[in-house]
């Protein structure tokens, strides 16, 4: 029931732009080019006081006054921006896209506009590492689905010393956190974010691996593709395209760069059409289930390990709330209130990122269980509290005045109870958990959603892989409410009679 | 115990003391619900509070072991008085029987009684449930050990919270309108085995509108007024020829014509 709603609401989300052999015609009758874009790639992309500006911004401008049509600019995340082109969004995505033939499988590229390479970045004076082949042994950051995590990985790293993040000056605040030791990126957005807000980092070594940069359409969009090429000539022809390069890259363009953009014109293309994005490709899971798997394994602890520290600490911020000492329960209403009152992923983020301001530096995985800890701990404990308060107050006046001081009356006789109340909230707490575990994929940790993104951006069938995310899900949740319905049938005598009340005396 | 009774008879309670009130003043806010109570109580005896709904009956049992804690006067239970400092130790020895029973409802009418035992005096399990199960079987419940609260009736229910309180071999029983909350037909059940307690000689401080029992059991009758005692004096004297006109009011209301 479920997988076939979503199947239908990616359906009906897919009705963005037109798509079809005529993609071109389409552009110029709306009179509107949208373009894709991650902006937090400067020199080619960035957002600066609420507008979009760079290297890319320019010259895709200038391709939509060579075709006669507007440009509309969406930023987008980039794991999510090829499924989103896929899928209609945009018409072009232009966002440094390097070329490669892994890409080139599923979507289709304009000729190479810039040349470019991976290098490396380090703390300064660093001297552990040189150039590439000091890589192996370090934690290596990259942006994830770039060509700088491919060039990590085809250095034969494992998978574990590379770790992956949303954008590039989260890669690069890691290594200035010491959360990492390097990070691999496109040269010119690398040199561009040390000179603009990373004094502790340098560049090292020069390119170890050459890329073209190219504008990416559609598979199907053929024709677009043309025109877009043919734009490209004219403005690499008539100068603008030195002009641009000049006040975005901050030095003038090579002498050399425009033939050898010319002699490279045929490296675009691929793009050969897999069929629809929203065609559910069983072949694919082949593959991703291992990974989804593993991914799935790892959502799993993370919320199991999370679940077993925050239920105490909850029920010490419940029992701190409740104290008659005042500063006590002050600091913990305190608590919980910050807590609730501000997004989990802010959470994550000030833990992994802003800690290391005062030296606390954590490793990813550490951060990801405390920050989902502290967060479910406040919750937790709010549902603890009102199960202590849901308590008849007999049970304690009962207890003490049988001499039991306050920790035995607790202990014996209002926890026992209140664990029995609060069950079914705290199974909702627990799933909810298990879907907020997601969040923190945004420092770099491979858990399930983390994994579906991934590989639904090169896949071809997003939708493949999504309903494979979904079903996993489910797969975790489901069995976790039904246990817990169960283990409420068990101990039913104390909310409800096993047999109706014997009124007879014995 | 240590008191010499007559078997089915009130005690005249002329043991040592065992409870002795002072001056007790208790106001929530504004209201003053308890103003200036002083009583004694000595071994083997049977007190009797009587008075009207909202007379102070419930704040004065609680503010003897401090589920209220007074605004003024003392306590004293045997050679203590009673406060925050002895507080845990002294309830150990007073018994208290609630209106609405009160039982823990995870636990089963046997760990109802041997909860405190074990877990306040550290008795062994062995013969805290050899003790428990005595307990049940002077309240008439042997059959019912092993049931939850939730599966017994009203009368069962406040005998088996009389067991409990009894399990810490207290030396004074408090009973706060034990049969108010029951159906008719059960008030009999309970009030048997609260009598078979006083004819044991254990000393009691009873709150109830039960006027044929209290009569019948009590050693000492007090009359609760707007948070006064206002006569006081066996139950033949109190029932027969009460010398306040508030009692004859509050006894003929509560008698019937
Ligand atoms: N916790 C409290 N806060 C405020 N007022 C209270 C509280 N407990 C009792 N009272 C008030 O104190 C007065 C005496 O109450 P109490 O329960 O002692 O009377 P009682 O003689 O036991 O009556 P009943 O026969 O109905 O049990 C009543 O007016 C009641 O409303
Ligand atoms: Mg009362």
């Amino acid at each position: 029931m479920f997988p076939v709603l979503l199947a239908a609401l990616l359906l009906l989300a897919g009705g963005g732009v037109a798509r079809a052999e005529n993609a071109l015609e389409q552009v110029r009758e709306r009179g509107e080019l949208v373009i894709g874009t991650d902006a937090t790639y400067p020199p080619f992309e960035s957002k600066v006081g609420g507008r979009l500006e760079g290297f890319d911004i320019d010259l895709g401008n200038q391709i939509g006054k060579e075709l006669g049509v507007k440009v509309r600019w969406v930023n987008s995340a980039w794991d999510g921006i090829f499924p989103a082109l896929r899928t209609g969004k945009f018409d072009l995505v232009m966002s440094g896209v390097t070329i490669t033939d892994e890409r080139k499988q599923n979507l289709l590229f304009s000729r190479p506009y810039f040349l470019s390479g991976q290098t490396l970045a380090r703390r300064r004076g660093d001297r552990r590492i040189g150039s590439a082949d000091d890589l192996p042994g370090k934690i290596v950051c990259v942006q994830q689905e770039t060509t700088g995590q491919t060039a990590a990985e085809k250095r034969g790293l494992p998978p574990e010393s590379i770790r992956k993040f949303e954008t590039l000056p989260e890669a690069l605040l890691a290594v200035r956190n010491r959360q990492g030791d390097v990070a691999v990126g496109d040269l010119p957005a690398l040199r561009d974010l040390i000179r603009k807000g990373y004094p502790e980092l340098e560049v090292i070594g020069g390119v170890f691996v050459q890329e073209n940069v190219g504008i990416v359409a559609d598979p199907r969009s053929g024709d677009l593709i043309r025109g877009v090429d043919a734009a490209l000539q004219r403005i690499l022809d008539d100068g603008r395209y030195g002009r641009m390069y000049a006040l975005w890259l901050g030095e003038p363009l090579p002498a050399a760069d425009v033939a050898r953009l010319n002699g490279l014109a045929a490296v675009g293309g691929g793009g050969v059409d897999s069929g629809s994005a929203f065609t559910i490709r069983w072949d694919l899971l082949q593959n991703a289930l291992p990974l989804l798997l593993r991914g799935a394994v790892t959502t799993l602890y993370i919320t199991g390990l999370t679940l077993l520290i925050g239920t105490p600490l909850g029920l010490l911020v419940a029992l701190a709330r409740l104290s008659g000492f005042r500063p006590l329960s002050t600091a913990a209403a305190f608590y919980v209130e910050v807590i609730r009152g501000t997004p989990l992923l802010l959470q994550i983020f000030v833990i992994y990122f802003v800690l290391p301001a005062v030296g606390i530096s954590l490793p990813a995985f550490v951060a990801a269980v405390l920050a989902l800890t502290l967060n479910a701990a406040a919750y937790i404990g709010e549902i603890f509290r009102a199960g202590i308060q849901s308590i008849d107050t007999g049970q304690m006046e009962a207890a003490r005045a049988l001499g039991m001081d306050y920790g035995a009356a607790m202990r014996w006789v209002i926890l026992p109870q209140t664990v029995r109340r609060v069950l079914p909230p705290l199974t909702n707490e627990a799933v909810a958990l298990l879907k907020d575990s997601s969040l923190v994929s945004v420092i770099a940790l491979t858990e399930l959603t983390r994994v579906g993104r991934e590989l639904s951006t090169n896949s071809g069938s997003p939708i493949t892989i999504y309903l494979a995310v979904a079903v996993l899900y489910l797969a975790m949740t489901l069995p976790l409410t039904y246990l817990v319905r169960r283990l409420e049938d068990r101990w039913q005598p104390i909310s409800r009679p096993r047999a109706k009340a014997v009124a007879a005396k014995p | 115990m240590t008191t010499t009774t007559i078997p089915g008879s009130p005690t005249n309670g002329s043991g040592p003391p065992v409870l002795a009130i002072r001056d007790l003043h208790k106001s929530f806010g504004k209201l003053e619900v308890l103003k200036g109570i002083s009583l004694e109580m000595r071994e083997g005896q049977v007190s009797v509070l009587i008075g009207a709904s909202g007379s102070g009956k419930s704040t004065l049992m609680r503010c003897v072991n401090r589920l209220e804690t007074p605004t003024q006067g003392t306590v004293r239970f045997r050679d203590t008085e009673i406060g925050p400092a002895n507080l845990t130790r002294v309830r150990r020895e007073i018994g208290f029987v609630f209106q609405r029973f009160n039982l823990f409802p995870h636990l089963t009418a046997l760990e109802n009684v041997t909860l405190a035992p074990r877990c306040v005096l550290g008795a062994p399990a062995e013969q805290a449930e050899r003790e428990a199960r005595e307990l049940l079987e002077q309240v008439h419940l042997s059959a019912k050990a092993d049931n939850y609260p939730a599966e017994l009736s009203g009368g069962q229910q406040q005998r088996v919270a009389i067991a409990r309180a009894l399990a810490l071999r207290p030396a004074l029983l408090m009973f706060d309108e034990p049969t108010s909350a029951l159906d008719p037909e059960l008030v009999g059940e309970v009030l048997e085995v609260m009598r078979d307690l006083a004819a044991e000689g254990r000393t009691m401080l009873i709150a109830t509108h039960e006027m044929g029992f209290a009569r019948e059991v009590a050693s000492h009758v007090m009359f609760l007024h707007l948070g006064q005692i206002l006569e006081e004096g066996p139950p033949d004297q109190i029932f027969e020829s009460p010398r306040e006109a508030r009692t004859r009011e509050f006894l003929a209301r509560v008698l019937g014509p």
